[in-house]
């Protein structure tokens, strides 16, 4: 019954952070890099939102425990984004060491990619949020995930729409980022329609 | 203007828009960087300041530091070295701010901190050649002026468009709210798409006139 009741907290939160939290659409996190990603053809999304999850999740327990040993201190907020930066460098040669033992030279071209998939405000972001809101382990575990997922998910669409709008009548000072953003607004508005606008957990 | 100031800005223009961070090359405008505290933290005229304050003392001491430490390295690990320096900075800007406007700076809630990792402030890891510390500086100040630029205007026209005031002063010829949703985040990427076209269209047509009066004057 524990392991049931884990699992479905896990996937809650997972689920949550997918749709109704998206870092994207929700919060604007790791906005900058998407409007590049879409952009960039050199970079594949799909490997880039793969290391990202992998990143999240293994950065996310260390982030817990260490959120844990500064609970009592009063100027945690000062030191914990540079802890959380630690924690990240610790997941990024975590993923780098098994991307080199399991794909070996065939994991050259996700090297690049990996510290862009690392330091960005969608990874740093979410584990400030799962700190802030005292989120316990598998919830942290699940949110991160679920925010991983959710953000190569809103790579996809914004790269899906902008080809699409490529070919339609966009006005010269629209086309690009401008375009882009107000895109972004309207599904953004849109979620707002099932979620509303206020943060729904923590 | 003159012919001879509009044909040497024709013949420059490219250079001249390459190194200017703040109209013709605006770190947000034109190269998208700096998004996600605008979008969702500068929703008015006193966060926007705060924010600003935060990338006046974050942005151009990372990327000295980081240029410096860069050169005496090998640089392979470049994107530790931005992050590791921006974030023990960090340290320091936050009692700074801390001390400027007390408990104000909650409002910024994680936007805060997430500057650490924010592309505009370490973007330059990801381009190979080292920086000369003397570049750092001077790029490094002239993007902070272009952004607090794009946050302040952002950060005022969300709180007027959406409250009716301008730093918690309310407009007297506003009778009502017009556009309530500026403060929420989809408000915020609607409003800056469209400050981006608007700034898009005014440098698109300066330099038309630029080349159209070199042209005449010839």
């Amino acid at each position: 019954m524990e392991v049931v009741k884990a699992c479905s907290t896990f996937f809650l939160y997972a689920v949550t952070a997918i749709f109704a939290e998206n870092a994207v659409f929700g919060r604007a996190m790791g906005v900058s890099r998407l409007v590049k990603l879409v952009e960039d053809s050199t970079v594949d999304t799909l490997t880039f939102g793969g290391l990202l999850c992998l990143i999240q999740l293994v950065a996310a327990p260390l982030t817990y425990w260490v959120n844990l040993l500064l609970t009592p201190l009063s100027w945690r907020n000062a030191v914990r984004p540079f802890l959380f930066i630690l924690c990240s460098t610790v997941a990024f040669f975590v993923v780098l060491g098994v991307l080199l033992l399991v794909l070996k030279e065939k994991a050259r071209p996700m090297l690049a990619v990996l510290p862009m998939a690392t330091f960005n405000t969608a990874v740093l972001g979410v584990l400030l949020i799962a700190a802030t809101q005292n989120f316990n382990l598998l919830q942290t575990m699940g949110f991160a995930l679920g925010s991983g997922v959710g953000y190569t998910a809103a790579v996809v669409v914004v790269g899906e729409g902008q080809r699409r709008m490529r070919q339609d009548m966009v006005p010269g000072s629209f086309k690009g980022l401008p375009i882009t953003l107000i895109y972004i607004g309207i599904l953004a508005l849109a979620i707002y329609g099932f979620t509303g606008h206020r943060i729904s957990i923590g | 203007m003159n012919s001879k100031k509009a044909k040497y800005l024709s013949e420059n223009m490219e250079r001249i828009a390459r190194r200017d961070r703040i109209f013709l090359n605006n770190p947000v405008i034109m190269q998208g960087m700096g998004l996600a505290p605008l979008v969702v933290a500068a929703t008015n005229g006193m966060n926007a300041l705060m924010l600003s304050v935060a990338v006046l003392l974050l942005l151009t001491p990372t990327r000295v530091v980081a240029a410096m430490i860069c050169r005496t390295g090998r640089g392979q690990l470049r994107a530790l070295v931005y992050c590791f320096t921006s974030s023990i900075l960090y340290i320091g800007v936050y009692f700074a701010l801390r001390a400027m406007f007390d408990v104000e700076i909650l409002q910024l809630g994680v936007y805060l901190p997430m500057l650490i990792v924010e592309p505009l402030i370490i973007k330059r890891y990801e381009r190979p050649q080292p920086e000369r510390v003397i570049t750092a500086l001077r790029k490094g100040l002239r993007t902070t002026a272009g952004y607090v630029l794009v946050l302040l205007l952002i950060g005022c026209l969300r709180e007027l468009l959406a409250s009716g005031a301008v730093f918690g002063v309310a407009v007297p010829w506003l009778k009502f709210t017009l556009l309530p949703m500026a403060s929420l985040p989809a408000g915020g990427f609607i409003l800056l798409g469209v400050v981006c076209a608007v700034w898009r269209g005014l440098v698109r047509a300066y330099k038309k006139h630029v080349h159209t009066e070199a042209r005449r004057g010839e």
